[in-house]
């Protein structure tokens, strides 16, 4: 039941925030898109990852993407009327997209959902860590080190552009 | 220990609707009339504590020494005119207070109050506490643009900027705890301090995260020496310039209430939350204190807190944006960065007293 109107909310948020005309509109729409799969996290009890939904999409990137709309003048992005050509080639790479999405889900054989039972209680806190950083079959090392690489060549780089010459 | 997820599982099994509706429906009443009365006596502190700073009474006319002020300014804020602009967002206009007023009524209702009177004891109670702050941080910032004001944008800018950057170390300091606790259940982190309060326990470590603590809550709630935001004689009022009334209301119920939280997570992380004092092998003195009542030393120590940000209000000069940035990324980071690290040592080790 909850599931199915959270689906519904995640879909209806979501179109909102492509079809919105003002960009901060936009933004707010996809707070209550990412929101919503928070919840939709808490119902497949990883309430681990939906707080860290949360903190990462609510609290940090959309805070970024508002906060770069800020900085901007508005009319100039409402008034921005896109050419023939970049709109076909947006429609195609959403569209391949959606059907990378599509061909990928179908290839699981998922038929129902499966909520999980009360049985299988979340796990602790120390459970993740080791997970997440345990070299065995079911760790995630190579994940986490990825991740933890990309976000530092990113940090480094905005030092690099954002760093002032020296007269 | 009764987790969200776990109505949410009895909703799905059991089909027990009316239980669950009856729980929601109560926790809310209960956490809407705590936060009112929460920012009721926090502004009402607020003036006589500054007032007898600067050697006045301060508030002293209505009600005996003048302890039903605030409820005259509440009520008149919300019979006020609610205006808006012209030429604001609407829309946003009236979701930004709103915002502000949900991030601070969820965080409420995860706070333990004493082993039982938790509303929610959720098994990611700091991490949820930590995600929530998002939405406030997002109202002032949808809040200053929508008003579409010069000075209410700058303060939305300042106000974000600051918040962000404090908000690192922030999260480090209370890292380091959970490292040393093993747990991002509030419960599961007071009775980690059954043996003594990690402030004092953890050798420096604590004492550090704690003062970092301290330094980047008042940050976090825009408070002087931080209060950049609303810096009067630059800002007229900074984000929440144009809105009045009821919205007004919002805003500044939301700001009392975040220094009630965020002293409230002080005192559960650093001075045992619900935890009675208890000195070593004195039984007496620990039996005394243990008649004591757990929501009794909560709200003892949270206002212990609270007493310390209103003392720092009238102690420190406000601070310049760039002197502010500078004190965060040059600082305080790199301090908290080397805090957990060292954190990481003693809990692998065990090193901290009584293990």
């Amino acid at each position: 039941m909850i599931i199915y109107l959270l689906f519904f909310l995640v879909a209806f948020f979501s179109l909102l925030a492509v079809s919105s005309k003002s960009l901060y509109h936009s933004a707010i729409y996809l707070m209550g898109s990412l929101s919503v799969t928070a919840g939709l996290y808490l119902i497949l009890e990883a309430e681990f990852l939906a707080g860290i939904q949360v903190l990462v999409y609510v609290g940090g990137i959309l805070v970024l993407l508002v906060f770069a709309l800020m900085l901007t003048q508005s009319d100039i992005l409402v008034n921005d009327q896109p050419t023939f050509t970049k709109k076909i080639m947006a429609f195609g790479v959403s569209t391949s997209v959606f059907a990378l999405g599509v061909w990928l889900l179908s290839s699981l054989h998922l038929h129902s959902i499966i909520l999980p039972t009360a049985s299988s209680p979340a796990p602790s806190i120390k459970q993740l860590g080791h997970a997440f950083l345990s070299v065995q079959k079911n760790g995630y090392i190579l994940a986490f080190e990825i991740i933890s690489v990309l976000l530092l060549t990113v940090l480094i780089s905005a030092i690099v552009i954002a760093k002032k010459e020296k007269a | 220990m009764k987790s969200l997820s776990f109505y949410i599982h009895n909703l799905y099994q059991n089909q027990q609707w009316l239980d669950f509706i009856l729980y929601l429906g109560l926790g809310l009443i209960l956490t809407l009339s705590l936060m009112s009365v929460v920012a009721l006596v926090l502004v009402y502190a607020e003036r006589k504590i500054a007032a007898h700073f600067q050697c006045r009474l301060g508030p002293m006319r209505v009600g005996w020494h003048g302890t039903l002020q605030t409820v005259a300014d509440a009520l008149k804020l919300l019979l006020k005119e609610d205006l808006i602009p012209k030429a604001a967002d609407r829309f946003l206009f009236a979701l930004a207070p709103f915002l502000t007023v949900m991030a601070a009524l969820l965080s409420l209702s995860v706070l333990p109050f004493s082993l039982s009177a938790t509303l929610s004891n959720m098994n990611i109670g700091l991490l949820f506490l930590s995600a929530i702050s998002g939405y406030g941080v997002l109202g002032i910032l949808i809040g200053g643009w929508a008003s579409n004001n010069k000075w209410s944008l700058l303060g939305a800018m300042r106000a974000g900027a600051q918040l962000i950057s404090y908000e690192l170390s922030m999260t480090l300091s209370l890292l380091s705890i959970v490292v040393l606790s093993g747990s991002l259940n509030l419960n599961e982190i007071i009775a980690s301090q059954a043996q003594g309060w990690w402030i004092w326990r953890a050798h420096l470590v604590g004492f550090i995260s704690f003062v970092i603590y301290i330094i980047s809550s008042t940050a976090e709630t825009n408070r002087t020496p931080f209060d950049m935001a609303e810096g009067e004689s630059e800002l007229t009022a900074g984000f929440h310039t144009e809105y009045s009334g009821m919205r007004f209301a919002f805003f500044f119920l939301s700001e009392y209430v975040n220094l009630f939280i965020v002293s409230a997570i002080g005192s559960i992380l650093f001075l045992g939350g619900w935890m009675p004092l208890h000195i070593g092998e004195w039984e007496s003195f620990n039996a005394l204190m243990d008649f004591v009542p757990g929501p009794i030393w909560f709200l003892l120590k949270t206002g212990a807190l609270i007493f310390l940000s209103m003392w720092f209000r009238w102690t420190f000069p406000r601070l310049r944006v760039d002197q502010l940035m500078r004190f965060e990324w040059k600082f305080l980071l790199p301090l908290g960065l080397i805090n957990l690290f060292l954190s990481s040592i003693i809990a692998l080790g065990g090193f901290y007293f009584f293990p």
